[in-house]
């Protein structure tokens, strides 16, 4: 039996997967005003940043090679790379392990990190359309069309950063093996995500030294390397890069953190105990 | 090791002062068993509230870097742009701990069905509603807060003293307009069933607060001043320490009480409608 379990074909069924996708977006369909709320939310994160980006380039024509156009649009695509990247992959997976629930999953022919993303692309298949797609009609408004110059690389760094995103948040829940409640890990690291991902500013506007060391991490590559392949120009810290260039370094990344994520899994996984099912 | 407590008599409560002392005793009861049930997990707590403050000085890291980068908000200098986020802060770091939770308070227990256990004891909703939320964690928002307005403040020459006694009276005022948010977020999650995001809305609000009015259009300054009194959250306590030249200052004060009365309305007919089905 634990062998069947264990057998990769068994953990590796597509319908299974495609299950999980339908469930969650179902699940999260009931409560898709929750997530509609973002309708109201980010156009006033937008007014703010619109308002104070205004004032700024009232006395200054760029701002570290950035006008007011490019940086309502860097922005605007920011927050879209936002809002599909989302997940909580790392708080279900704090609450699996802190009240014992994890076990479940242990008897479960599923790997419970595939069961985690598929469930991160149901949730995010229902967000396209409840908060993206009104946030873009939104954006469009302020004649800001968020259209890559180069759609194929831009799609394949949006989808790089998906996997990444994930794979970064359910890292830092695979920590509960060893902490069982780690609210505050999880909050320091989103903070640190975002600010070092550039979600809230470009990255260039950082000073030099930063720049530097954020350029070695791997968060840049979950939204501002693909918000720059959006804008079609790559360049943070001194280092410029041509579009296949830095998808190349970003695919590079997301192949490094998925192997750190299993060798911290390996060791987390022993210390999991749980009682009854 | 079992631990007890002498209750004090019916008598004894009878003969103890007002209802505010009552308020402010059982308050603190409420933070002492806060603190005792967050100590379970203490480390996670002393990182939680680390963390916090951290998150709140990264608030004016827009700011800085706006500033690094030879970039300015028009007629502000970078350490009046950061007092001003620092009086913001602080005002937020009182806030948060020390009342706000009852938002998160309420939206859980409707959501678990147990706030009936708050309906049935003899005293106000609203009142348990705040005593069983002191959140001790987000003491780290007030350290935070202080930090960034000490340090801003030491940029600014000596103030005289009228501006001091203006800021504080602003200052005042912003917490009842932080107050009178906190009351229509608990009346939206005794409705809004479940719904955590509530914040979300009250936080994007907020973000009008953390800079300058007069980067705002004349709109916005208008709503932001007479509509929801945002300005008094961090613009107005600010300008008036500042020395700055203040309009609407008045009618936003007058607002913020017209605010915090329709808060309190608000709360009590959403309570009304609170239905369940028994704790």
């Amino acid at each position: 039996m634990q062998a069947l379990i264990e057998s990769p074909l068994m953990k590796k069924a597509p319908p299974l997967y495609r299950a999980v996708i339908h469930a969650t977006y179902k699940e999260n369909f009931a409560f898709r005003s929750t997530m509609a709320v973002s309708l109201i939310v980010q156009p006033v994160y937008f007014l703010v940043h619109y308002f104070i980006w205004q004032a700024v380039f009232q006395v200054h024509d760029t701002v570290s090679g950035f006008t007011l156009n490019t940086m309502l649009y860097y922005f605007a695509v920011s927050s879209l790379l936002g809002f599909l990247n989302w997940d909580d992959a790392d708080g279900t997976l704090q609450r699996l392990v802190q009240t014992g629930k994890f076990i479940t999953f242990q008897l479960r022919p599923v790997y419970h990190l595939y069961y985690a993303f598929f469930e991160k692309v149901g949730h995010r298949l229902l967000a396209f359309w409840v908060e993206i797609i009104p946030i873009i009609g939104f954006y469009l408004l302020f004649k800001i069309k968020p259209i890559p110059t180069m759609p194929v690389w831009a799609i394949i760094s949006v989808a790089l950063s998906f996997i990444l995103g994930f794979l970064i948040n359910y890292t830092i829940g695979t920590i509960a093996f060893w902490l069982v409640k780690t609210d505050g890990l999880r909050r320091a690291m989103l903070v640190i995500k975002d600010v070092c991902s550039g979600v809230f500013l470009p990255l260039t506007l950082f000073p030099s030294v930063i720049q530097k060391v954020l350029f070695f991490l791997p968060f840049q590559f979950v939204s501002y390397v693909p918000a720059r392949v959006f804008m079609g120009s790559y360049e943070l810290a001194g280092i410029t890069m041509s579009i296949p260039q830095i998808v190349g370094l970003q695919a590079a990344m997301v192949a490094v953190t998925y192997l750190l994520n299993r060798l911290v899994w390996h060791f987390g996984i022993k210390r999991f105990t749980g009682v009854g099912a | 090791m079992a631990r007890t407590v002498d209750l004090p008599s019916p008598d004894e409560q009878k003969s103890n002062a007002g209802p505010l002392f009552q308020w402010f005793k059982i308050y603190i009861h409420g933070m002492k068993t806060a603190f005792a049930s967050r100590m379970a997990y203490r480390g996670d707590f002393f990182m939680s509230m680390f963390i916090m403050m951290v998150v709140e000085l990264f608030g004016p890291l827009v700011t800085l870097l706006i500033y690094h980068n030879g970039a300015s908000f028009p007629g502000w200098e970078r350490h009046e742009v950061l007092l001003l986020q620092g009086v913001f802060l602080l005002s937020r770091g009182i806030a948060f701990p020390f009342f706000m939770g009852m938002v998160w308070n309420t939206i859980s227990r409707v959501q678990e069905g147990t706030y009936d256990l708050l309906l049935i004891k003899p005293r106000s909703i609203l009142q348990m509603s705040i005593i069983t939320a002191f959140d001790s964690e987000d003491l780290g928002k007030l350290i935070g807060g202080i930090l960034l307005f000490i340090y801003a403040l030491k940029s600014v020459p000596s103030l005289p003293l009228v501006n001091w006694a203006s800021f504080l009276l602003l200052f005042i005022f912003s917490l009842i307009t932080m107050f009178a948010f906190g009351l229509f977020m608990s009346g939206l999650g005794i409705v809004w069933i479940g719904n955590y995001r509530i914040y979300d809305i009250f936080m994007s609000v907020m973000d009008f607060g953390l800079y300058p009015r007069s980067i705002f259009n004349k709109l916005f300054q208008t709503i932001i001043t007479w509509v929801i009194p945002i300005s008094l959250l961090g613009s107005f306590p600010a300008s008036a320490l500042l020395g700055k030249q203040i309009t609407g200052v008045l009618g936003a004060m007058l607002c913020s009480i017209f605010f915090l009365l329709v808060g309190l309305w608000f709360f009590h007919r959403m309570v009304r409608n609170y239905t369940s089905a028994g704790g």
